[in-house]
């Protein structure tokens, strides 16, 4: 019998939040103001990483060191072995070296006068590299010069010692070669690194709006008095408004989610050596993994915002709110914080690892994203009530 | 009926209500009268269950709002100091939405919000967001969701604040209307002649306790004034003054 009549109030209750549940979706998708900035963050971050990797692939494809050679008559052999892939050398019979290197040339490479006869004599004729340091790209270019130089200059020893007879083996007691061992999902991670902090910020960013007006902003316009007055619990109120300002931010995300797979096959990703590896239920995962996050993260920024003086405090407060997070991330990846055992249950760090590894195609403990989503939510919980209790205060009334 | 015992309320140690006691009865208008700063809207608001009173008890329809806000609020239409509308949504969702908030649905919602929009001759604003609605309009969106629900007690703070002459005549057929129904009306505010008009008892505050109370006419005769606004200078300043000089 108190079952039955319990189950009926909790009932009641909830059908008293519906209509309450209404009007904050209402207001927060109706404010267009609100929806712009949600829209455009979400979306101008995947097109900034498409961008970015493309302009990237392209500017490595059409990276040319341009290399003028003055004096390249006394050493044609070294001019012609110089040129190749990534290489244009140009031979000059004159010219100032500081002015040619204003003229688009990224080094100048002077083969002293009497190069020839010296080279024949066994004097080790000097070479002249000149290099505008101030120049973003020289030191790139002066690596590569160098590289080449040397490769040629051991081909010359190597053929000096072997017309003597001497075994080359002598002067090279190991031969080195680099192998990359990195798979194409661990190269993909390493581009796409960025991506899940930038996910969790659009939660905030796409949120912020929504939240600073239905807390701060209805508390300024006195609205908030007036649904104070109505027959509800201030846990429904805070609820309610959670899953408004919460619905935004997570649209936001999701819509960044599907902005960046979209635009992945238009990404020149194969050229950098990475294959697509986020896969459909990866995507799916990401969205519901960010789901308890994104009710987090709006319920936080309801509280810091009844908490602040003003619309305009709430705002400054919340837009150093949505920097923290990246902050804190950034701090652990820098510091190399080994992200295993306990932390895959602090929210925020787990989702950064959660999304980093779906986003690449890896696969993800399924009881460890539940047990974090479960944390996550208890967390939701405590902060829904201390956002009643924050309901409750006297001081939130204006002439209080 | 309200009925208010004794209460009393400081903010930062400072004193806005004391030992305040009165009633609202049944079927009446009652005016709250006081200068800026009396504690007229910190009473309203304990009334309301938003504050909680430090000494002393208040009943609305037999309710503590400190015990049971939620009981108090289903029986309580309160029109605040400023309206608390919404500025993206219709006057129907508005209205719609408060009224469901306090229970209401099906036939009776249907009854409920066609009756207000009758009342308060809202139907060319229906359907319209209320942004940029005129304070006149403000008033009758705010008065008809505190009437939605017809609730047995009624407060309204300073509710002809800015309105036209059309609006507060509206205003007070409304008022009128209902203390017939036998609703206990409790308003402030600062103009006489309507308070002359409209009610039925006046209380005078000043520094937060009541210093005056009876029918305008009572009040008037009281004081030897020729008019309400005589009498409330003569009751609130007069009492400040005497207050002062006691300090000095």
């Amino acid at each position: 019998m108190r079952g039955a009549k319990g189950n009926a109030k909790a009932m009641l209750q909830l059908k008293l939040m519906l209509p309450l549940l209404r009007k904050e979706f209402l207001e927060a998708w109706r404010d267009r103001r609100a929806l712009i900035m949600a829209v455009s963050f979400a979306l101008l971050f995947p097109a900034m990483i498409a961008g970015g990797s493309t302009f990237m692939i392209k500017k490595k494809a059409e990276e040319v060191t341009r290399v003028a050679v003055l004096g390249g008559a006394q050493a044609p052999l070294l001019t012609e072995k110089l040129d190749g892939p990534g290489f244009e050398v140009v031979s000059l019979d004159d010219g100032e070296p500081r002015s040619l290197l204003g003229q688009g040339y990224q080094l100048v490479l002077v083969v002293g006068d009497e190069f020839d006869q010296r080279y024949r004599d066994f004097l080790a004729p000097p070479l002249y590299v000149y290099v505008d340091s101030s120049n973003t790209s020289s030191g790139r270019a002066q690596r590569q010069l160098q590289d080449r130089l040397a490769a040629l200059q051991q081909l010359v020893v190597t053929q000096r010692l072997v017309a003597r007879g001497v075994a080359t083996q002598v002067l090279a007691p190991w031969k080195l070669e680099v192998r990359d061992v990195s798979t194409p999902s661990a190269r993909g991670a390493l581009l796409l690194a960025m991506v899940p902090g930038l996910l969790i910020l659009t939660l905030f960013v796409a949120s912020l709006a929504t939240s600073v007006d239905t807390s701060a902003g209805e508390r300024e316009r006195l609205s908030l008095e007036t649904l104070l007055l109505q027959p509800l619990a201030a846990w429904q109120i805070i609820t309610a408004k959670m899953l408004a300002v919460a619905s935004l931010g997570w649209l936001g995300a999701l819509m960044s989610i599907t902005a960046l797979v979209l635009l992945m096959p238009l990404m020149p990703l194969a050229e950098l050596g990475i294959q697509q590896a986020t896969t459909l239920s990866g995507v799916f995962t990401m969205g519901l993994l960010l789901l308890p996050l994104a009710l987090l993260v709006a319920v936080l920024q309801i509280l810091l915002a009844l908490r602040s003086q003003s619309f305009k405090d709430a705002q400054t407060q919340l837009s150093i709110l949505q920097i923290a997070p990246l902050v804190l991330l950034m701090a652990l990846d820098m510091a190399q914080v080994s992200l295993e055992g306990s932390w895959q249950l602090v929210p925020l760090v787990s989702h950064q690892q959660w999304l980093k590894d779906l986003l690449v195609g890896e696969v993800v403990s399924v009881p460890a994203m539940l047990a974090g989503s479960a944390v996550t939510l208890l967390c939701v919980v405590a902060a829904v009530l201390l956002g009643a209790k924050a309901l409750r205060r006297e001081s939130l009334l204006s002439a209080a | 009926m309200i009925q208010v015992q004794g209460i009393s309320k400081s903010f930062a140690g400072q004193p806005v209500l004391r030992d305040l006691s009165f009633e609202v009865p049944d079927a009446r208008i009652t005016a709250l009268l006081g200068a800026n700063g009396a504690g007229k809207t910190s009473c309203l608001r304990i009334l309301c269950g938003l504050l909680r009173a430090e000494t002393g008890q208040v009943l609305v329809g037999g309710i503590d709002p400190a015990r049971e806000p939620q009981g108090v609020r289903r029986q309580l239409g309160v029109v605040g100091d400023r309206e608390g509308l919404y500025e993206r949504l219709t006057v129907v969702e508005y209205l719609d939405i408060f009224a469901r908030m306090q229970g209401l649905s099906g036939a009776a919602l249907k009854s409920a919000l066609a009756s207000v929009c009758e009342e308060l001759e809202l139907q060319s604003l229906w359907r319209r967001r209320m942004g940029g609605f005129s304070q006149g309009e403000r008033m009758k969106v705010s008065l008809a969701r505190a009437l939605v629900h017809r609730p047995k007690h009624l407060i309204l703070d300073e509710p002809t604040r800015g309105l036209d002459v059309l609006a507060v005549r509206l205003l007070r057929r409304t008022l009128l209307r209902l203390r017939s129904a036998g609703t206990a009306i409790l308003f402030s505010s600062h103009v006489m002649p309507e308070v002359a008009e409209l009610s039925d008892r006046v209380l005078v505050m000043s520094q937060g306790r009541i210093v005056g109370r009876g029918a305008p006419d009572e009040l008037i005769a009281e004081t030897g004034s020729e008019n309400l606004e005589d009498s409330f200078v003569a009751l609130a300043y007069g009492e400040r003054t005497r207050m002062a000089e006691e300090v000095v």
